[in-house]
């Protein structure tokens, strides 16, 4: 009987979080940030435990740095001077986990939700929150197909895949032509997610049309890859004299370990587009030598800013680590949501909504301009910059005027 | 589900009336036969994997290179599997925490470097440490659920995991640490190459698979786990206290998880999580390899290394789990009990 007991109970856990989950009728949460004190909820939901609960920690970080930062200047001023109060959720990286938990938020009060790092997860949250009526502002999640479903309350502030992958392959080509070395052709590694695939799909149709060769393309599994360097051996093999890779932290991590032991003889340059490993502090540290002169085209933290540059030294001072992208571009969500409940007057969510949609907010984040959404929710300045490890830390190289040094092509001196 | 056909045999030793496929398993067969002719078998058909990967791939040194990284990765596997398949077969308990006392270790490893001790003269605090926390465990945690249901084991260790994995990331962050060996470099391997810590790491688990090995073989306390193992009551009435028995063995197995931590502490990146990446493919070995026993274990986790590379060239772009099930379920339809049976 005692099986049975069990059994029951395990049935019985998902079946009440769905209740939980589907109960909320639509439209049943506006005001709810009146109501609470004299507060106005935000939300931030993120990963901050499980396997990304570094990146998901630093963007919860960020958060509640861009609120402390809007009450410090005085609240919402058209709104009285009304304080922000941010209340966090951990998805655990799970898209089912997230999904309940922006549930619970919404119910909790929040007028607007940012988050979430994972695409999947970030997937199930629009989903909520068009269904609610509340606007969700996302930090970091590139997939395509998250806003290509024609929601009204999602926006994105990070460049999309597509964004990042044709950058990526313009920068490619102006920086080798500059370096006297055209590229010839390219290898991809990229992991196999929606995320990996859709960096290669623009990019190979990028560089294709600028003449070069793109292939072999070598997918792999993020999540339990635990040696490259079979796959490294394939593009040693091919000739090819870059080395494109699009994945995560862990596995940029092994990649360049299986460079730096296979050494492939014809290779000029290893070049991550949103790699989420070659553009980070930490890369070099963990690396040491053999990450030197690795590129990565990625959204980053525009580091020539003023701005920037205090907001870098309050995070260290704070919470003692080196701040990455992802807390500043949750910082500027946040600060997304804020400029549209001063613009509104109100903290009715689909005005807010309206007024992140027609608002115009200053960033962070290296990038042509402002954040301004287009028709789809999509960041209409979101674009990569060129960043390369030199001297063992990761320096902004292209375009010039968002330079701190110059890039080095070839980067590998001949092997 | 694999479990219950498997224990069946235990008590039927060698002669055991369950049909198989092979030719090879007479009722006559000594108990400590080496069956030569399942290994060539095996042999011939990782062969057969090998000569169609090169078909395949086109290319000599990548199906080299890959089976250099399978054979090294599956030496780790091995190891790995073996304090869970010792675990397995002497106290019944599926081992969810496994993964996470390797985390553990991987943590104590990087600790222990930090204040300057050399990565593998760190073996001689992890190994002991793992063992006492071993013994911990089993008297002050599992002593209360042996015996009982195996869903009660089996919760009680994935707590002990979430326990674990969480305190990690309450006392360390999230954030990736990392080992570095002095003097790591690219060995040549015929035309493939290897890192010296991958190759360290597989030989240091050789080393370990042979003296747990001996230690099950060759010594008194060895002959009393294999006693238990065959039958806890029978070895209770011939005087060996089983209690005793059940902390040496959880904590031999533990020491097996402290020794792979601190041993690929230097291929991996730190995180509270890691763990878990062995966890699965560990369990796969174990089940392949046949529960409980040890030189199955190894065995398995060359079998599963290689398969996981290998699998790389046949299907491109897939998990390296999706060949690593494949050749599992085949195993699980023609040997439900595993390649090879309990050495009890």
């Amino acid at each position: 009987m005692r099986k049975t007991w069990t059994l029951s109970l395990a049935l019985a856990v998902p079946l009440a979080l769905a209740a939980c989950g589907g109960s909320a009728p639509a439209g049943t949460t506006t005001g709810g940030g009146e109501q609470s004190g004299g507060t106005i909820k935000i939300g931030s939901l993120h990963p901050l435990s499980g396997s990304s609960a570094a990146d998901g920690q630093q963007m919860d970080n960020g958060a509640k740095l861009a609120v402390e930062a809007i009450n410090n200047a005085g609240g919402i001023k058209s709104q009285g001077g009304k304080k922000l109060e941010l209340v966090s959720a951990d998805t655990q990286g799970k898209p089912e986990v997230g999904q309940s938990e922006a549930q619970r938020l919404i119910q909790e009060g929040a007028v607007g939700l940012v988050g979430t790092y994972q695409s999947a997860v970030s997937a199930n949250v629009s989903t909520v929150s068009e269904r609610n009526k509340v606007p969700f502002v996302i930090d970091v999640s590139s997939a395509d197909s998250i806003l290509a479903q024609g929601y009204k309350y999602t926006f994105r502030v990070q460049p999309s895949s597509t964004v990042l992958g044709t950058s990526g392959a313009q920068f490619l080509d102006q920086v080798a032509k500059a370096g006297g070395k055209p590229v010839k052709t390219v290898a991809v590694l990229h992991e196999q997610g929606p995320f990996g695939t859709a960096v290669r799909d623009a990019f190979k149709a990028e560089a294709e049309k600028a003449g070069i060769k793109v292939g072999p393309a070598i997918a792999y599994d993020a999540a339990s890859v635990s040696d490259l360097t079979t796959q490294i051996t394939q593009v040693k093999a091919s000739g090819a004299d870059v080395l494109m890779v699009a994945g995560y932290y862990r596995d940029g991590v092994l990649a360049a370990k299986a460079v730096d032991t296979v050494k492939p003889p014809a290779l000029n340059a290893v070049y991550g587009v949103a790699n989420g490993a070659f553009d980070l502090p930490q890369f070099p540290k963990e690396v040491g030598a053999a990450a030197e002169g690795y590129f990565d085209a990625n959204y980053h933290a525009d580091m020539t800013k003023p701005d920037m540059q205090a907001l870098a030294k309050l995070y260290q001072e704070k919470y003692n680590d080196a701040i990455r992208t992802g807390a500043v571009l949750a910082y500027d969500s946040v600060e997304v949501i804020a400029a549209a409940l001063e613009k509104a007057g109100s903290a009715e969510p689909a005005k807010v909504r309206d007024a992140i949609a027609s608002g115009e907010v200053p960033t962070l984040i290296a990038g042509p301009g402002t954040i301004k959404f287009g028709p789809t929710g999509e960041n209409l300045n979101a674009t990569p910059i060129l960043m390369q490890v030199q001297s063992g830390a990761p320096k902004q190289v292209f375009p010039a005027d968002k330079a701190e040094a110059q890039p080095v092509y070839p980067a590998f001196k001949s092997q | 589900m694999t479990s219950s056909p498997d224990q069946d045999h235990v008590a039927a030793g060698n002669g055991g009336g369950v049909a198989t496929l092979d030719p090879d398993e007479l009722p006559t067969a000594a108990p400590r036969t080496v069956p030569w002719l399942r290994i060539g078998v095996i042999a011939a058909l990782i062969v057969v994997a090998i000569v169609l990967a090169y078909v395949r791939a086109g290319s000599g040194v990548v199906v080299v290179q890959a089976v250099t990284t399978g054979i090294l990765i599956g030496g780790v596997y091995g190891l790995v599997a073996m304090g869970l398949t010792l675990i397995f077969g002497v106290l019944d308990i599926v081992n969810f925490a496994h993964g996470s006392f390797l985390a553990l270790a991987l943590f104590l490893t990087f600790g222990l470097t930090q204040a300057g001790l050399h990565v593998y003269l760190a073996l001689a605090v992890s190994v002991p440490a793992m063992f006492l926390l071993g013994v911990l465990v089993q008297r002050g945690i599992l002593a209360g659920a042996m015996g009982k249901p195996l869903e009660n084991q089996l919760l009680i260790t994935l707590g002990i995991s979430l326990i674990i994995e969480n305190a990690l990331l309450l006392f360390f962050g999230a954030n990736p640490r990392s080992v570095a060996l002095s003097g790591d470099r690219g060995v040549p391997i015929f035309e493939a190459v290897a890192n010296l810590s991958r190759i360290l790491a597989f030989v240091g688990a050789l080393l370990l698979a042979g003296l747990l090995y001996l230690l099950l073989q060759r010594t008194r306390l060895g002959t009393a786990i294999r006693a238990v193992a065959a039958n806890d009551t029978g070895a209770q009435l011939v005087g060996i206290d089983t209690r005793v028995i059940y902390a040496v063995t959880f904590a031999l197995g533990t020491a097996c998880a402290g020794a792979a931590g601190t041993l690929v502490a230097p291929l991996v990146t730190i995180e509270p999580t890691t763990g878990s990446l062995f966890n699965i493919v560990a369990f796969v070995v174990v089940v392949l390899g046949g529960m409980g026993n040890v030189v199955g274990a190894l065995i398995g986790g060359l079998i599963i290394g290689l398969a996981e590379q290998l699998g790389g060239i046949y299907l491109p772009g897939q998990s390296p789990l999706l060949s690593v099930f494949i050749v599992f379920v085949l195993v699980l339809f023609l040997r439900p009990q595993g390649l090879f049976r309990r050495s009890a």
